[in-house]
C-alpha cells in the first residue's frame, strides 16, 4: 500500500486503539457502577440485590476484555449502548444533538478562515507584523468562555444585539461561532503567517518579484498556495479540540448541540454517554486529520512521505 | 524583544502572580467572606476590584484564585513533563519492543485531542480540582514523551554517550546519568510552552463546573459564577479573565526563551 490508502489505514488503526482507550478509562472510576446508576436515579440506599440485578442487566459482570470487544463492535456498527439516565440510546441522542453542532461549527470555521487569512497576509508587512502578532496573541491567550460570557450579557442582554436563546438555526449560530472563531483564527494565523514568511525566501517566489509581480499578487498567487499544506494541519488540529470547544461555548449560549448533553453526562457520570459523545469527538478527529494530511500532500506532493 | 528579556519578563509575570498570591491573604479581606449589603460594588478604595454577587472581594478571591489556577496548572505541567520524560527516555534507551509498545501507546493517547481526553477522564473519575488535575495530566504527557523519545535518540549516538558505553557503564546507568539530565532541560522547555493550553484548559472545565467546588476560588469558576450579572458588574468576568490571559502570556514567553536555549 502506498499513498492515500496507506494513510487511511493508518487512520483506521489510530481510531480502534482510540476507541479502547476510550473505553478503557471507565476501569479507573472507583466504586461500583451499577451502584452509581441507582444512586442516580433516586434509589437513597440499594440493597445488595438491587446492585446485583443491575449488574446482570447492565452486562458488568462480564470480563472487561468480553465487554469492550461487545461495545466495540456494537459501535462499528453504530450502537453506542444507552445511557444509565434516560435508558435511551446514545446514538440517537447524539444524532438529535448533533446537526445543531455541527451548524455552528461551520459557522465558526468560516469566520475562523475569514479572519486568518487576512491577518496572515497583513503581517507579511513589516509595519504591521507587530500589532497582527498581538491581535493573534489576544485571540489565544483571551479564553473562549471569557469572551462568550462578555458577548451575552453584553451585547445581547444589555444591548439588546441577537438573540439571547440559542435555537440552533443558521442565524443564531452567529454570535456563538465568535469565540470558537477567535481560537482558531488565533492558531491558524500564526501557523499560515510562519508559513509564508518561509515561503516568501524560496527562489520562484524572488523570480516572480524579478519578473516584476505587484506585491499582493505575489503573496496570492505565488506565497499562498505554498504556505497552505500546515495551515491544512492545523485546521485538522482544530477540528479536534471543537468539541471541547462546543462543551464551554454551547454551555453558555444554551446551544441545543453535543457540548451541553457531554457537560450533563460527565456531572451525572453517565459513562455510555460520554464514551460514546467522546468516541464521535475521536472520530471526527481521525478523520478530519486524515483529510489535512491527504490535502497537503495533493497540493504540494513533495510533502508526502 | 531579546531572548534575554523575554526570558525575565515571562519568569518576572509569574513569579509576581505567586507573589500577589502570598501577599495579598496578608493585607486584604477574608476571599470566601459574603458581605451581601454590599454585593456588585464597583471598584472603589476599599474593595480596589469591586465585589462579586455574594459581596466577596474580587481582589482576594483573584489572589486565591493563583494556586487553584496557576497552580494547579503548573502541577499538571510538572508531573505531564515527568512522565513523559521517563517513558520517553525508556523508549529510545530499550529500544526494541519496549519502543515499539509505548510508541504505539503514545501515538493512542495523541489520537484523542488532550481536552476531549480530559472531559472523558473526569466523566468517569468524577468532578474536583484533584480529578481534573489526574485528567489533564493523563491526556499531557504524551506529546512530551515523544518529544522526549525523539531527543534522547539523538542523543544515545553523541561521543560522550558512546564513550560512556564503551566504557563499560551499564546502559541505564548511562542513561540516567547522561541522557536524562541533557533530555530534562528541552522538556522543560517544551512543557512550559504548553502551560499556557494547560491554564486555558483548567479554567474552562472548571467554568463548566467540573473543577473546584465552591465557595473556593479559582479563576474559570469565579467566571461562571457572575454570568447572569456580567452586564451589570463587567469586572467580574474581565479580572479573572485577564489574570488568565496574563498567566498565558508569562508561559509563552518564558516557555519561547527556554525552547531557543535548549539545544
Amino acid at each position: 500500500m502506498r499513498g492515500p490508502s496507506r494513510r487511511i489505514a493508518q487512520a483506521a488503526v489510530t481510531l480502534v486503539g482510540a476507541a479502547v482507550l476510550v473505553w478503557s478509562l471507565q476501569l479507573l472510576a472507583p466504586g461500583d457502577p451499577a451502584r452509581r446508576v441507582l444512586v442516580a436515579n433516586g434509589v437513597g440506599n440499594p440493597t445488595p440485590t438491587q446492585v446485583a440485578a443491575l449488574r446482570a442487566e447492565l452486562g458488568l459482570d462480564e470480563p472487561a476484555p468480553v465487554r469492550l470487544g461487545r461495545w466495540l463492535l456494537a459501535a462499528a456498527t453504530g450502537d453506542l449502548g444507552r445511557s444509565w439516565r434516560s435508558g435511551a440510546p446514545v446514538a440517537a441522542e447524539l444524532a438529535d444533538r448533533l446537526p445543531a453542532t455541527l451548524r455552528l461549527a461551520a459557522v465558526a470555521l468560516g469566520f475562523a478562515l475569514l479572519l486568518a487569512v487576512p491577518l496572515a497576509l497583513i503581517a507579511q508587512h513589516r509595519r504591521a507584523d507587530l500589532a497582527a502578532r498581538g491581535l493573534v496573541f489576544l485571540g489565544a491567550a483571551v479564553p473562549s468562555f471569557v469572551v462568550g460570557t462578555l458577548l451575552l450579557e453584553v451585547v445581547v442582554v444589555r444591548l439588546g444585539i441577537g438573540r439571547v436563546l440559542a435555537d440552533g438555526s443558521w442565524g443564531g449560530a452567529v454570535l456563538p461561532a465568535v469565540p470558537l472563531a477567535l481560537a482558531a483564527a488565533a492558531v491558524w494565523a500564526r501557523v499560515l503567517r510562519a508559513a509564508m514568511l518561509e515561503v516568501r525566501a524560496r527562489r520562484h517566489v524572488q523570480v516572480a518579484r524579478a519578473r516584476g509581480a505587484g506585491r499582493l499578487r505575489v503573496l496570492l498567487v505565488h506565497v499562498l498556495p505554498g504556505a497552505s499544506p500546515p495551515l491544512f494541519t492545523a485546521i485538522g488540529m482544530t477540528v479536534g479540540s471543537l468539541l471541547a470547544g462546543a462543551a464551554v461555548v454551547e454551555t453558555i449560549f444554551t446551544w441545543p448541540g453535543v457540548g451541553p448533553y457531554l457537560v450533563e453526562a460527565i456531572v451525572a457520570r453517565d459513562v455510555p454517554v460520554v464514551q460514546g459523545t467522546v468516541l464521535l469527538g475521536v472520530l471526527a478527529y481521525v478523520v478530519a486529520n486524515t483529510l489535512a494530511d491527504l490535502a497537503a500532500a495533493a497540493v504540494d506532493p513533495g510533502r508526502a512521505r | 524583544m531579546s531572548r534575554r528579556a523575554e526570558l525575565w519578563t515571562g519568569a518576572a509575570v509569574l513569579v509576581l502572580l505567586a507573589v500577589a498570591a502570598l501577599a495579598v491573604p496578608l493585607l486584604g479581606p477574608d476571599p470566601d467572606a459574603t458581605d451581601y449589603a454590599n454585593r456588585l460594588a464597583a471598584p472603589s478604595p476599599s474593595h480596589p476590584l469591586g465585589t462579586d454577587q455574594a459581596g466577596r472581594d474580587v481582589l482576594a478571591r483573584a489572589a486565591a484564585g493563583v494556586p487553584t489556577s496557576l497552580g494547579a496548572a503548573v502541577v499538571v505541567t510538572a508531573v505531564s513533563a515527568a512522565v513523559g520524560l521517563l517513558v520517553g527516555v525508556t523508549a529510545a534507551v530499550a529500544g526494541g519492543w519496549v519502543d515499539t509498545v509505548l510508541s504505539r501507546v503514545v501515538d493512542v493517547v495523541l489520537a484523542v485531542p488532550q481536552l476531549v481526553l480530559a472531559l472523558a477522564v473526569v466523566g468517569v473519575l468524577g468532578p474536583g480540582l484533584t480529578n481534573l488535575v489526574v485528567a489533564m495530566a493523563l491526556a499531557g504527557w504524551a506529546p512530551l514523551a515523544r518529544y522526549a523519545r525523539t531527543f534522547a535518540a539523538g542523543l544515545l549516538h553523541r561521543p560522550y554517550v558512546v564513550a560512556a558505553e564503551l566504557a563499560g557503564v551499564a546502559r541505564p546507568v548511562a542513561a540516567l546519568r547522561h541522557v536524562v539530565p541533557a533530555t530534562a532541560g528541552g522538556v522543560a522547555a517544551v512543557a512550559t510552552l504548553g502551560l499556557g493550553e494547560v491554564v486555558l484548559g483548567l479554567a474552562g472545565l472548571s467554568f463548566l463546573g467540573l473543577g473546584v467546588a465552591p465557595p473556593t476560588a479559582e479563576w474559570g469558576q469565579m467566571v461562571a459564577e457572575s454570568t447572569t450579572v456580567a452586564g451589570q458588574a463587567p469586572w467580574l468576568v474581565v479580572v479573572p479573565g485577564a489574570l488568565i490571559v496574563l498567566s498565558v502570556a508569562g508561559a509563552s514567553l518564558l516557555g519561547d526563551a527556554l525552547a531557543r536555549e535548549a539545544p
